[in-house]
Order: structure tokens, then sequence, then C-alpha cells
């Protein structure tokens, strides 16, 4: 948009047209005090803090030009009354007065009238030290109040608006701020005000109260401590806590935190500003569920089976002994006989060195970062093939640029993907989302399309027709473009539309907006995934097709379990390639192939970092019960080390160094916050010592540095991972600590008035966005599509497990949130149900080929006819009893009690 | 040259016929001022509740760092102290404090108080940090009363920061 000029306090400067004045003022660093405004909703001029004089030039009523006075100077027309700032954009010739005497009288009025009904119980505000309120009194207020103290009115306090939020009515200014977070960007509609006058009062309207992912992010943003939560309440006070930078690994998107420390104690967790991933926001996953790091229950020393028991033992004792049986093993039975599991939780530098230590010291490719259980799709490559290109953030896309969201639900899989989906779209942006059963995000879609359970190829490749015959060429490297075309050509659009079960104008609209976008980013979750790789190939096609692929912004995002699952992929933990996605010409085994394996003894010794297999599948509990060595390094004691014959404690992310990689492939640094549990120590140390044992017993120390497995620190891990893993060269920790450009980053000077109080500002890095092997040339994609094999549908549901953000995670031990995570149950569509006559809470049976699973029934309106949902890992669920692979036909069956 | 010296022995000599100013402590205690600063006492109100909130107002205003507070939250079933928060724990380090009062000064409801308690000695570095309980006044002991609209209202009241309590 065109410029205008305005002039604020003297200052003339050029503006953008449309800005707000607050907006405008501070890009002449000018502070205008608010409180309703935010910058990231839409003003609605509730609380008159902004209130300024604003002129501008008196226009000759025949020309339209600007009236002239003696001097040649437009005359100004000074409106008549002040202006709230906020909610006025400028206008050319504007002139802005923010300290003109009435301003500040309407400003000192502003706040003393606020302050009437304030109960300034600041000495136990949570808010206190970083309250707005405070600030702007200290700033721009009366010094003392004309009110009697006495006359102030009272409420009960707190009043919960849910079990994670409290509401104080005495400190709320009612500035909606809240309501409108809750409306406008979380699009959970669940606050809204009662009463009036004086009762004017916050309520929650849903039930379960406050029922949001993002409630959070409400007492950050109120200006007040009117809403404080109830997991920092009373914990301490603001200026007490030592913020350090973190990165969240519940989730693949790699949110900034900080974790604000006190005397080693974690008291509360703060979003920190990064306008590639989190912006200003934080899920209450990451906010209140990092709890598990000070739970009571975490492993504080080594233990070794000695006969039924686990005994505690020294690091000394522990390392040696497994250095000591997986060399064994591999002298006696090769490195074949030695599987490794890694969680993809973990650092890139654990996972690099796990696999290091695998392939270079015990010759093994048996790994993986899997449980193995039946219901876990495919590795994904094309997420990181195709990925977003190094320019691509979500934060500013807008008109002209599309989302396609397909088979996943953000809000449940990577929260923070529906505040910055839904921020794109209010800035015009075309979000298409496309699901077998309705999540979420679908209501923020410009477009939805809601294909059959198995439509979803027929969906995508109605796409490609369409783009086809637009004339859509390929601009990268690849190879079978001509299959395709075959395969395309071979069938009509009519018919791929009825196969999807989607209109076919909305193929044509969805694919017309692809041809049209200028920007194009794909989104795939665990439903997608679970269709098969052929439905995740057929995507990267779309991608390339629409001419996208290989644009700096535009590019797929795979939404993977796990905070670190595409480091995971990135390291090369998995049986079939090296780090940096060089394939295997003789893989090893996988997860799921591990545990047969393990049984009929070609395993014969496991070492299983941070994941549980045991907790959930049968299989993998005998087969570890009968394994010859199983070493086991965890948080916890869990089903699996229970089972294990080592068991090894390790930190948490809050007490180590690592980075990393999101599901952009953004590699991002975390720092430590705490001194180590007990005796645990870092995952990467403990591979670390391990390799060094090993190497020396087997006497192939070199002079090479890298070689002898002498790590100081995790950053000396990082620098091998950016000399060795093509890809990261030049993530390096010093690298990842830039911020950009200064200026181009961070705060400006007086940008405390929007955010102020918390942790927001961004001082220890942004992280480095990895580029996209086919953009840089070095990858060709495969365009042919593969032969999907036609289920036998002899049992007529299909049962997907639907991934939960408050699901069964060990890590939310300890935390408010773990009231959150539901009873098992499974969720079958009303006609499904009517025909079995089954209601809400009765028992049924779910049968396939492989098993059975009895479970309570919810019948869920729009669950689609067809299909039945499980929530996955949900602890006491085995849904690997029942589950063959990530798409399972099922019977139901109602079991009379 | 002589008479200076007559002169200082003149000084000695009317020295001898005053009373001494030195006392035999410890069997005799010089008494101290009345805004002498010794340690301190945390204060109740009349009704035996606590006045300390847990704001760390003090610890934020001590020069010397040697105040640690970390509060909690009241069970209204049985408070510690009047409103939602109370201090769960509460020390000072004597060896650090540095006796300027200003703890005193910025404490919202006047519960952290220097006394005239002077005879702070120790064996070790840790039995120079004064707990909650050895700092705390006797429950019958207390003085005042919370002011009128916290105990009136129907509601878990707070003192506020601006009231003279
Ligand atoms: S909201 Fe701010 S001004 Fe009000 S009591 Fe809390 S800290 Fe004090
Ligand atoms: S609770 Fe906070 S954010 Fe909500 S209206 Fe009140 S002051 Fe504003
Ligand atoms: S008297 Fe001064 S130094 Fe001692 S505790 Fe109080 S504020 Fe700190
Ligand atoms: S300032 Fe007063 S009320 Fe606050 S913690 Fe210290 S002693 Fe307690
Ligand atoms: S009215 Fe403008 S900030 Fe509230």
């Amino acid at each position: 948009m065109a410029d205008v000029t305005i002039t604020v306090d003297g200052v003339t400067l050029k503006v953008p047209a449309g800005t707000n004045v607050v907006d405008a003022a501070r890009m002449a660093q000018i502070a205008i005090p608010v409180f309703c405004y935010h910058p990231r909703m839409k003003p609605v001029g509730m609380c008159r803090m902004c209130l300024v004089q604003i002129g501008t030039p008196k226009l000759d009523p025949a020309t339209r030009q600007p009236l002239l006075d003696e001097a040649g100077k437009p005359i100004i027309a000074m409106m008549p009354k002040l202006q709230t700032a906020c909610t006025t954009p400028v206008s050319e010739g504007m002139v802005i007065k923010t300290q003109s005497p009435e301003v500040k009288f309407a400003q000192r009025g502003v706040l003393e009238f606020l302050l009437t009904s304030h109960p300034l119980d600041c000495p136990v505000c949570d808010k206190g030290g970083e309250c707005p309120l405070q600030n702007l009194t200290m700033e721009w207020g009366p010094a003392s109040s004309r009110f009697d103290y006495t006359d102030k009115v009272h409420f009960e306090k707190p009043v919960p608006l849910g079990d994670l939020i409290l509401l104080d009515r005495e400190r709320c200014i009612l500035c909606s701020r809240c309501v409108r977070f809750q409306d406008e960007l979380a699009d959970d509609p669940v606050l809204g005000f009662d009463h009036r006058g004086r009762n004017w009062m916050i309520i929650s309207k849903s039930d379960p109260p406050f029922d949001s992912k993002f409630s959070g992010n409400t007492t950050d943003i109120c200006p007040v401590g009117a809403l404080t939560s109830s997991d920092f309440r009373f914990r301490a006070r603001v200026w007490e806590l030592n913020p350090i930078p973190a990165v969240c690994t519940l989730c693949p998107v790699g949110c900034n935190l900080t974790l604000d420390m006190r005397h080693e104690r974690l008291m509360r967790v703060m979003p920190r500003e990064n306008a590639a991933v989190n912006d200003i926001w934080l899920c209450d996953k990451g906010r209140y569920g990092h709890r598990f790091v000070e739970h009571e229950s975490r492993l504080t020393t080594p233990l070794i089976r000695r006969g039924e028991q686990l005994v505690e033992a020294s690091w000394d004792e522990a390392l040696s002994l497994v250095a000591e049986k997986l060399e064994a093993t591999r002298r006696a039975r090769g490195g074949a006989a030695i599987a490794g599991l890694a969680s993809p939780r973990l650092s890139n530098e654990d996972l690099y060195l796990f696999q290091k230590l695998f392939r270079e010291q015990l010759e093994s490719n048996n790994l993986d970062h899997l449980t193995g259980a039946p219901g876990e799709p495919a590795h994904d490559d094309l997420g990181a093939l195709l990925g977003v290109g190094k320019d691509a953030n979500l934060m500013d896309f807008g008109a002209g640029d599309a989302v396609l969201v397909l088979g996943a639900d953000p809000e449940e899989e990577a929260p923070l993907y529906v505040l910055r989906l839904r921020s794109a779209v209010q800035r015009g942006a075309q979000l298409i989302v496309a699901n077998l059963r309705p999540t979420k995000l679908e209501r923020s879609a410009t477009r939805a399309a809601r294909y059959l359970p198995g439509g979803e190829l027929a969906f995508i490749h109605g796409l490609l027709r369409e783009l086809l015959t637009a004339g859509g060429r390929v601009t990268v490297k690849n190879s079978g473009f001509d299959d395709l075309k075959r395969v395309l050509n071979d069938t009509t659009g009519e018919r791929l539309a009825e196969r999807a079960g989607v209109a076919a104008e909305t193929i044509a609209a969805v694919a017309r907006a692809f041809g049209e976008a200028r920007r194009l980013v794909i989104i795939y979750g665990a439903e997608a995934r679970s269709a098969g790789p052929a439905v995740v190939e057929a995507l990267g096609a779309l991608l390339a097709l629409s001419g996208k692929a290989g644009q700096p912004h535009s590019g797929l995002i795979a939404l993977l379990p796990g905070g670190n699952s595409r480091g995971a992929l990135d390291m090369g933990v998995r049986p079939d390639a090296r780090p940096g996605y060089a394939p295997l010409v003789r893989p090893g085994l996988g997860a799921r192939d591990l545990w047969p394996a393990l049984r009929e003894g070609q395993v014969r010794a496991v070492w299983i970092a941070g994941l549980d297999p045991a907790a959930s599948m049968p299989t993998a509990r005998t087969a570890l019960a009968e394994a010859e060595f199983v070493v086991v390094q965890d948080l916890f004691l869990t089903s699996t080390a229970q089972l294990a014959h080592v068991v090894l404690p390790t930190t948490s992310v809050a007490e180590r160094e690592g980075t990393y990689t999101n599901a952009e492939r953004r590699v991002q640094r975390s720092r430590q916050a705490r001194g180590p549990v007990g005796h645990s120590r870092p995952d990467w140390q403990i591979f670390a010592e391990v390799g060094h044992a090993l190497s020396a017993r087997a006497g192939k120390q070199t002079p090479r540095d890298d070689d002898a497995w002498d790590y100081l620190t995790a950053a000396e891990v990082a620098a091998e991972i950016a000399e060795r893993v093509p890809g990261y060269a030049s993530v390096t920790y010093g690298a990842l600590a830039a911020t950009g450009k200064p200026g181009a980053w961070g705060r400006q000077a007086n940008e405390a008035i929007y955010y102020d109080g918390t942790n927001y500002e961004n001082t220890e890095g942004v992280g480095i966005k990895l580029p996209a092997p086919v953009l840089t040339g070095a990858a060709s994609i495969n365009l042919a599509p593969r032969p999907v094999p036609v289920p036998a549908e002899e049992r007529p549901l299909l049962l997907l497990s639907q991934p939960l953000a408050y699901g069964g995670d060990p890590l939310l031990r300890g935390s408010k949130l773990e009231q959150h995570v539901p009873a098992p149950y499974v969720a079958l569509s009303g006609a499904d149900a009517e025909r079995r006559n089954i209601r809400s809470g009765d028992l049924v049976r779910l049968d396939s080929a492989a098993g059975s699973l009895t479970l309570p029934a919810r019948v869920v309106h729009d669950v689609p006819p067809g299909v039945v949902l499980v929530p996955a890992d949900l602890p006491g669920v085995e849904l690997a009893a029942v589950q063959t692979g990530p798409r399972t036909r099922v019977h139901l069956v109602k079991l009379v009690v | 040259m002589l008479g200076e010296l007559f002169k200082g022995l003149g000084t000695t000599l009317r020295y001898i016929f005053k009373p001494p100013v030195t006392v035999q402590y410890p069997e005799v205690k010089r008494p101290v001022r009345e805004r002498f600063r010794g340690r301190h006492e945390l204060k109740r109100f009349a009704d035996g509740k606590e006045r300390c909130i847990g704001c760390s107002l003090c610890a934020a205003a001590c020069p010397a760092d040697a105040i640690l507070v970390v509060p909690a939250e009241n069970d209204p079933e049985n408070p510690v102290s009047h409103g939602e928060r109370y201090a769960a724990v509460y020390e000072i380090n004597m060896l650090r404090c540095i006796f300027c009062g200003y703890c005193e000064d910025a404490c919202p409801t006047n519960a952290i108080v220097l006394e005239h308690q002077y005879e702070l000695s120790f064996y070790d570095r840790r039995a120079s940090i004064y707990t909650k309980e050895m700092l705390l006044a006797p429950p019958d002991k207390g003085h005042g009363d919370p002011p009128p609209i916290l105990r009136e209202l129907q509601r878990r009241p707070s003192p506020p920061a601006q009231i003279d309590l």
C-alpha cells in the first residue's frame, strides 16, 4: 500500500497507509499508552487510554486540494475532541499530538478512573512487576487519587475460569483482550462478558470451562493481573525469575520458550518471540506441560539388574557393563544382533551420536526412532526433500498465498499452527482444509473438503488432473512425470471426484487456487500419513505440478510425532539411511521388524533411549522380557525400563543443551536451565562415554579427534554434525545464537507498551532454517504414482488412531494437564451406532485380523460413517493389539454386560 | 611545656571523679534507642494471624540480598495470614544483613520490623540463617487489627498496597 506522510509531535515521517496512529507513532519512537489495543488483534477502542489530538489538512471543497496558509503550509484542522489512536488510521498530512496538556489531562483522567475500582493489591498480585497498569500509572498517571480508598468495589476472588486460569474480577479493566484473543486468534470463543456496569465481568461460556488449548496466552496479554494461571499462582515474584531460553520438545512446532527458574526450580514457562515459529504465543501443553522435569519419580542413579531386582549402581559399573555386553554380542554374533531405538524427543546431538555409536562402533544399522507399533506410518522423507524453502514463513503469508492442510488435525498434533494459519487467513491467504473427518481448523478454512475414508488419493489425483489440464509443469529435477500423466489421463475428473466423495467443482476451485497462488505450503499429518506413502508422494507431486516445488517460500510441512522426528530422520536414526537421507544399500532392521527378530534371537541386545514400547505393545513386552541384554535410558522407570538389565538416568530438556529440528526444518538451540537431577547425564554424553569405552576396547583409537569420542560439550557434537551431516553445514552454536540483522529483529524501543511484562523478546537466537534439498538441486523427486494395494474390505469399519495433544504423553505427568487426558474410548458415528444399537458408554469390542480390544463407546455425531477413532497413546489402551497397520479394518461388537 | 603537661593531667584528674561509661556486659546491658535496628521480628495481627503476606518486597528492597521468601496460597479454611497469600518460607541471613531497615520500609503490612535484639553470634555460617519460626512474634504478642474492609467482605481479601495498617 502507498505510504502517507504524517507528523507526530513535530516529527514528520512516512508510514504505510492503513496503519493506525499508535503503530505509526511507534515508528517515530513515540509511545502512546494502550490497554485494550494489541498489535495482533483488531482495535476496539474500549479503554480510552490512547487518546491523542489529531488534525488533518483542511481541503478546498472545490479542488480537494489542501488549503495553504500565508507561509505556504497546509492549514491543519484539529478535531474538536480527543481521538482514540488505536482505532484511527493515518491519512495524508495528518498531524498528531501526544504530549499536549489536553492529552496528558485525559491520560491522567483515564488512569485515575481505572484505579477507582482497582484493588491495588500489587504485593500479592502475580502480575506485579510486569504489570502494564503499574507501568502506565507510573509514567502517565496521577500521583494520587481523589477517590476514597474505602469506597472501592470488592468482589469475591479468585474466580476460576477453568482449572488453569483464574480471574480476579477486581483487577479486570474490561479491555476484552482475552475475549478477543479467544474469538479472533484461537477460534475458541469460550469467553464472554456478563452483567453491566460495576458488575460487568468476564465469564467462561464453555463446558468444560475455558475449553481451549491456548488459554495461557490470555494471561500474557491481559494488561493487569486479572487473569493468572493456577500453574504459576503465588510461586514467585516475577523479578526473582531467571528466564532461560529453551525450545519446546512436546510437538513438532518447536516453539521458543523460556524456562523461568528460581533457585533451580522451574517456576513458569513463557513464550519467547520468534516470528518464524510461534510468534508471541505458546499452547497450554508447552506452557503447563513442563512440570515433568521436576517430578519426584525422575531416575537419579543408574540401575543394574541383579536377579529380579534393579539395584543402584555407579556410572562406571553401568557403562562398562553396557560396553562389555555390547562388545561381546558384536564379537559373537556381529553388529546385526544389536539394535537401538531412540526417541524423537532427543536432541540432534544425542541422535547423531546414537547412530554414530551404532554404525561406527557396533557396526549395526538396526536403528529407529519409532516403537514399532503397527499404527506407526512409514518414515517421511518428502517433508525434508520438498520441505518449505529457506525464506518460508507462515507469518508473512497473506493475500495471494495458499495453504493446504490435508489429513491433519493441527490443534492436536501441532497446536500452534492453528494460530499461525488463522492469522494467515486474516491477512487474506487461502486456507484449504481437506480431511476425512471434521477438525477445528476446518472452521477457519476459506474452503473445506471432506473426502471419503480412503478417498484422499483420488482427491489429490483430482487436483493433479486439474493442474495438468491447466498446463501445469514441473520445474525441479524429477522422474516419473510421464507415468503420472498416464495415470491421470487414464481417468476422468468426474470419476476421481466420485471416488474422493468431493464435488468436482470444489476440486477444480482448489486446483485453481493452487495454480494462482504466489506461494503454496502443504501441511499433512497423521491421518494423511496413515494412508500410506502414496498419499504423501502425491502431495509432493501436487506441489511440483502447481509449479511451487523448489520455490524459496513454498513446500511441504509434515507434522510428525514428538518434537524432533525431523531431526531423527536428518541424523539417520533409521535402518535405511545415513545422516542426510543417504540411502543404505543393506538396510538394518527397523523398529517394526525388531520385535520378531528379538524373539527369534536374531537380535540379542537392544538399547532403548527415551521410548517406552513395552507400555503399549504386548509383543515388545514379551520380546524384551526374554532378551539377552536390554539397556534403557530414560527420565522415568517406564514399563520398558522395568524390563531392562541396565537403566541409565538421563537429563530432561531443562538440564541440558541441545539443538532440535522442527517440522519446517528450522534448527533451534535450547539451553540448560538447571543442574542435573541426581546423577543423571545428558543422552549424548552417555553415548559418547560408551563410544569411548568401545573404541578403547577395540584398540581403534585413532589420532583423529572426532573418532576419539571425547566430546566435552554438546557444542562439539554440533560442530561435528555441521561438518558431516549434509544440510547442517552452517548450523553451529554460534550461528544459532544470531537474531538477524540489528533492527530487523526484536523489539522496538517502546514496544513494551504492548507486551509489557513477559519474556517475549528473543535475544538468544531465532534458529537456522535448513534449505530443502530440491532447492539446491541436490535431489530429484519421483512423481510416478505407486500402485495402491486395494484392501480386502471384509471388515466394515476403518479404525484410525487419533493423536491428541493431551494424550497419554508420559511427559504430562505432574502437570495440571494430566486431568485433561481423556478416559479411553472409541468414537463412532451416529449412523454406525444406531445400526448396532450402541449408545455412548456401552462397552464395545473391536475385532481385527490381529486381535481385539474392548473400549467404552462414544457416539460422536461428526465422525463420518464407516470410521471409528481411538485416541492414540492413551495409557492402558493397547491399540497395538488390534491394529494391523496405520489403517485397520475392524468389526465392532457390542458387549452385553 | 610544663603547663601543657599539667593541663593534660588535669583532664585525667577531672575524669577520675566522673561515673564510668563502661558497663559490665553481658551482666549489664545498655538500653538501646527506640529506633535501634537490631534483629528482625515478624509481627502478627492482634488476632494472631501473621502479618506477612509473602510478597517478597522486603527481599526486593534488601541491598544485601539477605532475605528469602517463598510464597504459598492460604488454605481458606485455615489461613496463616489475612488474604490469599502467605510466606511458606521466610529466612534472613543475619551475616548478610547490614541492618539498614529497608525491608521494614518496603513491607506493605508492617510485618518485618527490626527490633532491639543485637546479640547475634554463630558458631557456623548456617546458624546465621534465621527461619520463619525463629523470627515470628509469639501468637499472643500480635498488635493492630486488619483494616475493616478486609474483614467485612465476603471474599478472601488481600491487604492492599496503599493503606497504612
Ligand atoms: S494488576 Fe497490576 S496494578 Fe493491579 S494489583 Fe496487579 S500488579 Fe497491581
Ligand atoms: S481479564 Fe484481563 S484481558 Fe480480559 S478483559 Fe479483563 S483486563 Fe482485559
Ligand atoms: S535490614 Fe537491610 S540488609 Fe538487613 S534484611 Fe533488611 S533490607 Fe536486608
Ligand atoms: S515485605 Fe512484608 S509482607 Fe512482604 S514478604 Fe516481606 S515481610 Fe512479608
Ligand atoms: S482505546 Fe485505544 S488502546 Fe484502548
